[in-house]
């Protein structure tokens, strides 16, 4: 578990990197989905199933749409991959920069335990998010309707910005 | 745009800001912010031209930011305290991003690089919006955090004050003229913030009926630089009359309503011991009043020559509507003899 | 109060409201109604010396005069702007008037508030119809650049004065003009202290203005209409005066070791300011570097605080309030007929209108200070208070009243005497309404000399 759980937040911080220096948009689309991917996984480490699957379901279903959507914007036909030395220079700088403060702040400091919550606990099996899942539906009725209305307003916001491409809306930049 | 949709982003701007005002959870309270961020922006974006969309972009980017990071903040917040309450951020390290993400979203300097660029890219009305309605929201936050770092404050404000005073001043651009001048009155209303929220409150207030009258005035002439503010005279021959003391008001001159807060917010200064801070806030109007005073020498005070058709239009009827107007430009000039009253306003 | 002040407001309705044809002699007559009113100020019946109070205003012996003197310049400003304004619509000519009507309203606030913060508000907004004044009915394009120096010193000195008047309220608990001089002295040690201090006479000592921060004196007058010089010279000038008057009364401990840079410099100014007056050539400037030299003499015999020195101050602000606003108005007349102020084109006034040469003539003279003139009563009793505080003054103040000598003589010989040049030969005549401005200057001046306690101060 404990393995797993450095692993997965390692990996995102190396693909958050790669991300980073990475002037290829469609790189960048890719990198993106994969740290999703991973935080949802660290979240299911730490007892989040629900939530996490909610997450993936949302980047899948909707953030993926936009994803592509924006590298097709981008219209970068022939994806590049992170040659130059200066990407590779960015990339060391911060990989040492994160990777330091992380082996300062982290590895020195014995008291912190990379532990997982609820890990060794006799009641693991019931997650927190669940009561949170139900307690959104009894009493958060008023959160959900402003979800619904903020989902249509951005709705809204999407198709009037994107409206009008032939005025040259958004690619006029 | 069609008139349904803009009523519905219209009510997206007053719903986020009343959700962000009467929220006790950090989570709502930055819905409301996001709410907010988006309604305004189809509406900047609806001339459909290159800077509009750059200014949109721009304010989308740093408002996103400023929300991740509040969000963020927000979120250590009820991991080191265990709680979510808006009034119950008591550890400082989410303090000081809480503060640092709100300063960034009303663009206080060192963060407000964003602001003149954006409300450049803006028509008036929207600008209006950018410059008053959407500084509410954020501030209303800042008020209920009540940070315990007096030294983060009181420096973002001095330099929003300085910066706004210094950058107004080589601009040509009445919009962002404007933005310095409301940078400038941001670092007012927070040098005051952790002293007396009351009197932030009130300098809200005030800025918020100068700026419009400012703008609506603007509008009124459908001018957005320096060079056309020139035949204004000719255009609205009572308005740029009545120009040079709005000016001069949201430069803070006595006896006119701008003075009010700065005299207030001196008084408090001085009572907590803040001698220099005060004499530096003090002096630091005078940048301001610089530019202020160039936009009335422009407006009022020469008259450019013009020919005889251009000095007509004053005669032709408008169909504007001008009770707002009216109303605006009279309380941001002759508030003053009036302080307790708008004190006991606020106070309650 | 409100007798004054309530015709005062009307009197901008009256503005608006009188058909052009009546507008100007309406004013005109109900100004001077108003200054005829306000005469009854001088009556003073008083022990304490506060009369005429209310909850915010009130008058005393050392205000008085100069509310007079401000409610008697408002007709002759009237006067002396009817005939640059006529060529301008009379939506224009309105609202001239009203800017000095409300002028006027803020300088009687300011001289009889009874509370210092009040004051500093009057004091400040007086100058923005003074602003108004200099940057949008001034001539030249530098009017532009003379409107931001007045606005920038004035400021910039006024500004550290609210914080120290915020810190005294605090230290304090009042800022009452009646409490002041019985709260006893306060403990003045700190560097801090000593800042305050500063704070507190600066801005008064860029009002009046000391050598050293006059230069936006001489642009603002140049640049300004007739009647801005005037009010400017006679009245606002004085408000510095009377400030450092109300405020020195809390600094005293302090005063008798940090004024003596001041008072140099105030002394230095006279001769330094008197020289430049020598080889000047324009008409307008030299009489604002003329003020700023008596008002070096001002400012010296009010930080040494004897009661000598404050009454010879006030009689010589009063003084001196008649007399260059006097000067003004005739340099205008000469304007207003070659169209220029320099000295060197307009020569041999004598010839062309004599009349006229005897108002200059007078009005050098009393600028000069001859006696029996109150002028010579006040530079009197300053010259000797500063003497007995250290006799080595008497160098520069005895310099300063040569110098002062020399260069009346030299403006009332370069513009009235000689031949006059042949491109002057076909003046308009002087019309009686500038006779009558400048009797109406000079003649409370030569009253005054039969009853100068009026304008004694507080030693009366």
């Amino acid at each position: 578990m404990f393995y797993a759980l450095v692993f997965l937040l390692l990996g995102m911080l190396v693909v958050m990197i790669v991300l980073s220096t990475n002037p290829a948009p469609f790189y960048g689309v890719f990198n993106l989905v994969l740290v999703a991917l991973l935080c949802c996984g660290a979240s299911v480490l730490h007892g989040g199933t629900f939530l996490s699957l909610v997450l993936l379901m949302i980047y899948m279903g909707g953030m993926l749409v936009v994803f592509i959507y924006s590298s097709a914007l981008s219209a970068d036909k022939d994806p590049k991959a992170p040659t130059g030395w200066q990407v590779v220079l960015f990339f060391f700088g911060y990989f040492f920069f994160v990777f330091g403060i992380l082996y300062t702040n982290m590895v020195l400091d014995e008291e912190v335990w990379w532990g997982v919550s609820g890990e060794m606990d006799w009641d693991a099996v019931f997650r927190g998010d669940m009561d949170g899942v139900s307690l959104m539906y009894s009493s958060g009725g008023g959160v959900l309707l402003l979800g619904a209305w903020v989902l249509l307003l951005t709705l809204l916001v999407v198709l009037e910005l994107v409206r009008g491409l032939g005025r040259g809306a958004l690619r006029a930049v | 745009m069609n008139p349904y949709i803009t009523a519905s982003l219209l009510f997206g701007l007053l719903l986020g800001t009343t959700i962000t005002t009467t929220s006790t959870h950090w989570l709502i309270a930055w819905m409301g912010l996001e709410i907010n961020t988006l309604a305004i922006i189809p509406l900047m974006a609806q001339q459909h031209h290159p800077r509009a969309i750059e200014a949109t972009t721009k304010y989308f980017l740093t408002q996103a930011a400023a929300a991740a990071t509040l969000l963020l903040a927000a979120t250590t917040n009820a991991w080191m305290t265990g709680q979510w309450e808006l009034q119950q951020a008591t550890h400082p390290v989410p303090t000081t991003m809480i503060t640092i993400a709100l300063a960034l979203k009303i663009g206080l300097a060192p963060l407000h690089t964003w602001l003149p660029e954006v409300m450049q890219g803006l028509d008036l009305t929207t600008g209006l919006i950018l410059a008053t309605w959407q500084k509410i929201a954020p501030f209303s936050l800042l008020l209920q955090i009540q940070p315990n770092n007096q030294t983060l404050l009181i420096l973002l404000a001095i330099l929003s004050m300085l910066v706004g005073g210094w950058g107004g001043l080589n601009q040509t651009q009445v919009r962002k003229i404007l933005a310095y001048s409301s940078i400038a009155h941001l670092g007012w209303m927070v040098i005051i913030l952790q002293f007396s929220p009351t009197l932030a409150v009130m300098t809200l207030a005030l800025y918020i009926i100068m700026t419009s009258s400012t703008f609506l005035a603007f509008m009124m002439n459908k001018t957005t630089t320096i060079g056309t503010l020139t035949i204004s005279w000719a255009k609205t021959p009572i308005i740029s009359s009545l120009m040079p003391l709005i000016l001069l008001s949201l430069g803070g001159l006595p006896p006119l309503t701008g003075f009010m807060p700065k005299w207030l917010i001196l008084q408090e200064l001085t009572k907590q011991d803040l001698g220099m801070t005060a004499t530096l806030a003090a002096l630091s109007a005078l940048l301001s009043l610089y530019f202020y005073l160039r936009l009335s020498y422009a407006m009022t005070l020469t008259i450019s020559p013009n020919n005889l058709t251009g000095t007509l239009p004053w005669r032709t009827q408008t169909n504007k509507k001008t009770l707002p107007t009216a109303i605006l430009l009279s309380s941001s000039i002759l508030l003053l003899p009036l302080t307790p009253e708008v004190l006991t306003l606020f106070n309650t | 109060m409100l007798k004054i002040l309530i015709p005062t407001t009307m009197l901008i309705l009256a503005t608006w409201l009188t058909p052009p044809k009546w507008l100007w002699p309406s004013s005109l007559l109900n100004s001077l109604l108003i200054a005829l009113t306000s005469l009854l100020w001088l009556k003073n019946a008083s022990e304490t010396g506060w009369t005429f109070l209310n909850p915010y205003l009130a008058t005393d012996p050392l205000s008085t005069p100069l509310l007079i003197l401000s409610c008697w310049l408002l007709p002759l400003m009237i006067l002396a702007s009817q005939n640059h304004t006529s060529h301008e619509p009379i939506n224009r000519q309105r609202m001239y008037i009203t800017l000095l009507a409300s002028l006027q309203f803020f300088l009687i606030l300011a001289f009889s508030a009874t509370e210092m913060i009040m004051f500093y508000v009057m004091f400040e907004a007086t100058l923005i119809p003074t602003l108004i004044l200099i940057t949008r009915w001034g001539n030249q394009a530098e009017r532009l650049n003379a409107g931001t120096y007045f606005l920038f010193y004035t400021l910039a000195g006024s500004l550290p004065l609210l914080i120290a008047l915020l810190l005294l309220q605090n230290s304090n608990g009042s800022l009452s003009l009646l409490m002041l001089p019985h709260l006893g002295q306060l403990e003045l040690t700190s560097y801090a202290d000593k800042i305050w201090w500063a704070g507190c006479i600066l801005a008064f000592l860029v009002k009046m203005p000391l050598y050293g921060v006059h230069l936006w004196l001489p642009k603002a007058h140049v640049e300004a209409p007739i009647a801005g010089s005037m009010v400017l010279a006679a009245v606002l000038l004085k408000l510095g005066g009377y400030g450092m008057m109300r405020i020195l009364v809390t600094l005293d401990p302090l005063t008798k070791e940090l004024s003596y840079p001041f008072i140099v410099l105030a002394l230095w100014g006279v001769i330094m300011t008197g020289s430049i007056c020598m080889r000047q050539t324009d008409l307008k400037s030299l009489i604002a570097y003329s003020s700023v030299s008596h008002m070096g003499l001002v400012v010296g015999g009010i930080l040494i605080q004897t009661p000598w020195g404050f009454t010879g101050a006030l009689i010589l602000m009063i003084a001196h309030g008649l007399t260059s606003s006097a000067l003004f108005c005739l340099a205008n007349t000469s304007y207003e007929r070659t169209h220029s102020r320099t000295m060197l084109l307009a020569r041999g006034m004598q010839m062309i209108l004599p009349l006229m040469a005897a108002w200059w003539f007078i009005a050098s003279l009393a600028n000069l200070a001859l006696p029996p003139l109150p002028n010579l009563m006040g530079e009197l009793m300053i010259i000797t208070s500063l003497f007995n505080w250290s006799p080595w003054t008497i160098g520069l103040t005895g310099l300063g009243t040569l110098i002062t000598a020399g260069y009346s003589l030299y403006m009332f010989l370069m513009t009235q005497r000689g031949p006059a040049p042949s491109h002057l030969l076909a003046l308009e005549p002087s019309h009686t309404r500038e006779h009558l401005l400048i009797a109406l200057h000079l003649l409370p001046l030569i009253l005054i000399i039969t009853k100068p306690e009026l304008i004694w101060g507080w030693t009366a």
